[in-house]
């Protein structure tokens, strides 16, 4: 009986380091086993996705991305500006960047150079317009209602505002419609209480886990238009992406960048809840490493006609398999994809729909969140079985 | 070895000795915070000085002759002499002029955070929901009026307030867990992935 | 006399913002804000960093003189500020450069490591501290447990109607809560706003005569 009460007593007292141990390995074990997952998308990240997405390709439409913070909440509102900034580039909306705090400068252009990268064609002062560090938040919000190239005056590198090819078109809020405000203390405030009544501004925010729950009367009175709640939101935008805007199809040449009329043709698809829901969504949103690309014969058929010149070798590196066709990326040797050009070999790759590492970073976080929050709950459950068998064998004692 | 991987790694010495609070107070814990301290004022220093006095008071006074501008230049300054013991009161005009803005703060203020919640609260209530939202707003707001004694019927209408705030504390606390959780995951990421390149 | 003038600065200037609100007159949306107002603010702006210099350097001189505990770690303080300081007055704040170099491997991972600690202070809190002790402790916890496990993915796998039940706390009782106390909130801050504008809350002001 002794014993048993100093066993309880033990685990009571228990040294805080053993909890940091396990709590140290319950990251890092998920984090190096990577497994695939589902994040399921919420309304408040969809209904920012599908405001975002209604922009692509207009002239007379951007996006303002407010980066107020600095680098300690990082790990959670990083993937999300990272998230939306592939959006933007993928489906051609006009996006602006700003922070009013100077820690928050070198996070803007760490998020787009890593996400330019994936995207040469897109270009500063063209699809994107960076206005680095400003201060005076309260004035520059108000200012921008009235006239956004002589309140913000440069740009980062310097060059004068109304001088930029982004600025065709942008007067105001009327043209700059959505402001998206990352923030681990405000969430949107400046905007929300001027900007929103005084010009119509839609507001949405990325913000941290902690302050999401005090969010909600705001999205419910639309005075939010959408929000992303921590990793879990990056998580969802992430996905979100990778299915609609990142998405190609097999049969469409994106050679093509305009249509006969001179119109710009769009990559990716619309948002569509019903895509969602379908099973083939599951393969676009692997996040172990994919090397293999799968097409049905039709699609492969397709595929390669958009290739006449290297129909032969694209068709040689088709394997059956049961009713697909199965095209294995590791396979390709270097000769070959010399021989079928960087562009078609870019193209097959994508339709394995391997995503890189810095587009799911949110998502193998979140694989590391399940196990901690698992063991989070093991801990509250354990420590009230101990408190409350020994509370008890201390009144019987009594 | 690359200066990336070399930044990388002075990164992760950095970030090993603020872990290192964790086993206990240390000479390297102490070293990187009063490192961490000084590094974010001297960043603060220059950007405030590229960034703001560079273009809003340099610029407009010495290169376009906007001699007024001296007026709010003086005025900032004045801030400096919150450590005089005489002439510490002058400090209070550029404090003054800052304050001014709480003018618009409070038709505004009111417009965002309360009317339009209070609209929202009173919505027709055509859903069970909207209903439960409508008897949770009231009660919370109930429950910190203290004027009227939380007896009776009235109690126990009240009391649902404190239900309705404990659900939303547990949801708060919550997502705080996540949070937390979520920050730590972003560091052990920087550590395996970036420094030791273990994650594809 | 040396309260009166600012306080008055403070009432009328504030004034002139209430009215700012509502109309939308050339001489306030023009002459006032776009004239006076933001040129004034950007050009004031700048000093109060200095007012951060000046007092950490003299808090950690102090220490320093006074060997006070840890005095030492106090020139660690004075290294970052000034070498941070010289690196970008003199080497420029661009890209690649030494003062950008330092912020961002240096200042960047320490903050978000600082921050990464709460991890695990909370984990050791919820094993040691928190108790189902009361029903409105039971209530609490319940709730958060299953927001928590909603969050993830593994969440999914338990059950299929955790994500809708997680979202129907947070859309129901939590906005709810959060909209009654945000209104008391809102309601006390407009009230102090409006007790500086009209003069009876001075302590921004600072005591003294």
């Amino acid at each position: 009986m002794a014993e048993k009460m100093s066993f309880f007593e033990r685990i009571q007292r228990l040294d805080r380091r053993y909890i940091y141990i396990v709590v140290a390995l319950a990251i890092i074990i998920p984090l190096m086993v990577p497994y695939n997952s589902d994040n399921v998308t919420t309304p408040s990240t969809e209904n920012l996705y599908q405001m975002i997405d209604s922009f692509a390709g207009r002239e007379d439409r951007a996006v303002l991305l407010s980066f107020y913070h600095d680098a300690s909440t990082m790990p959670e509102l990083y993937p999300m500006e990272v998230a939306i900034l592939r959006h933007c580039f993928e489906r051609n909306v006009k996006v602006f960047t700003l922070t009013w705090s100077p820690s928050g400068a070198p996070i803007i252009d760490y998020a787009i150079n890593n996400v330019k990268e994936e995207f040469p064609d897109i270009k500063s002062g063209v699809d994107y317009c960076n206005f680095g560090y400003k201060p005076q938040a309260f004035a520059m919000v108000i200012g921008m209602g009235d006239n956004i190239a002589n309140t913000m005056n440069t740009d980062a590198e310097g060059r004068k505002l109304e001088n930029l090819e982004i600025m065709k078109g942008i007067t105001n809020y009327n043209e700059l419609n959505l402001v998206v405000e990352f923030s681990g203390s405000t969430a949107g405030m400046t905007w929300i209480t001027y900007a929103r009544p005084k010009f119509g501004l839609n507001v949405a925010v990325g913000v941290t886990a902690v302050m999401a729950a005090d969010q909600y009367p705001y999205l419910q009175s639309g005075q939010m238009i959408g929000m992303l709640a921590g990793l879990k939101g990056a998580a969802e935008y992430e996905k979100l992406v990778d299915v609609f805007a990142g998405y190609r199809d097999p049969a469409i040449d994106y050679r093509i960048k305009t249509d006969e009329t001179g119109k710009k043709l769009l990559a990716g698809r619309p948002f569509g809840r019903e895509i969602l829901q379908d099973e083939s969504t599951k393969k676009l949103i692997n996040i172990t490493t994919q090397t293999k690309a799968e097409f049905t014969k039709e699609d492969f058929s397709a595929f390669v006609s958009k290739y006449p010149e290297q129909m032969s070798l694209l068709q040689g590196l088709g394997k059956p398999e049961a009713d697909k066709i199965v095209v294995d990326i590791n396979a390709i040797s270097p000769e070959q994809r010399k021989a079928m050009g960087e562009l078609t070999y870019l193209d097959l790759k994508k339709m394995s729909r391997d995503i890189p590492y810095k587009f799911k970073v949110a998502r193998i976080g979140m694989n590391a969140q399940s196990v901690a929050h698992i063991m989070i709950i093991l801990f509250i459950v354990l420590g009230n079985v101990g408190y409350f068998i020994q509370k008890a064998k201390q009144a019987k004692v009594k | 070895m690359s200066f990336e991987m070399m930044s990388n790694l002075v990164g992760a010495f950095f970030t090993l000795c603020i872990f290192s609070f964790l086993y206990k107070d240390n000479p390297f814990y102490q070293m990187a915070e009063q490192l961490l301290v000084g590094i974010s004022l001297g960043y603060g220093l220059v950007l405030t000085y590229t960034r703001v006095f560079i273009p809003y008071v340099y610029q407009p006074i010495i290169l376009k002759h906007q001699w007024v501008l001296i007026f709010p230049a003086i005025l900032g300054m004045l801030y400096l002499l919150r450590f005089s013991r005489k002439l510490g009161w002058l400090s209070r005009y550029p404090i003054a002029f800052s304050m001014m803005a709480v003018g618009a703060s409070v038709p505004m203020g009111i417009h965002a955070t309360i009317l339009v919640q209070m609209r929202q609260a009173m919505v027709p209530i055509e859903t069970f929901n909207l209903f439960l939202i409508f008897i949770g707003t009231i009660a919370v707001l109930l429950y910190f009026f203290f004027s009227k004694a939380h007896t009776g019927v009235y109690g126990k209408f009240v009391d649902f307030g404190k239900w309705y705030m404990m659900i939303g504390f547990g949801a708060s606390f919550g997502l705080t867990v996540m949070a937390r959780i979520s920050l730590l995951i972003g560091r052990i990421q920087f550590l395996v992935n970036d420094v030791l390149g273990l994650l594809k | 006399m040396k309260k009166t003038i600012p306080l008055l600065i403070v009432i009328v200037g504030g004034i002139i913002w209430v009215l700012w609100a509502f109309s939308p007159h050339y001489l306030l949306q023009e002459v006032f804000y776009n004239k006076f107002y933001l040129p004034w603010s950007y050009a004031s702006a700048p000093f109060a960093m200095l007012l951060g210099v000046m007092s950490l350097s003299m808090m950690h001189s102090n220490k320093i003189k006074r060997r006070a505990p840890k005095w030492q770690y106090s020139y660690f303080f004075f290294a970052g500020f000034i070498i941070t300081a010289l690196a970008g007055f003199i080497g420029g704040t661009q890209k690649g450069g030494v003062f950008m170099w330092m912020f961002e491997n240096m200042q960047m991972p320490m903050s978000a490591t600082m921050f990464s600690l709460l991890a695990f202070y909370m984990a050791s809190a919820a094993y040691k501290a928190f108790r189902a002790r009361s029903p409105e402790a039971t209530v609490l916890l319940v709730a958060a447990i299953v927001v928590m496990l909603a969050q993830v993915p593994l969440g999914m796998k338990i059950s299929k109607h955790l994500p809708t039940i997680s979202q129907w706390i947070l859309d129901v009782p939590n906005l709810a809560s959060k909209r009654g106390i945000m209104l008391g909130v809102g309601l006390g801050s407009v009230a102090t706003s409006l007790k500086i504008l009209l003069g009876i809350e001075r302590s921004y002001l600072g005591g003294g005569d």
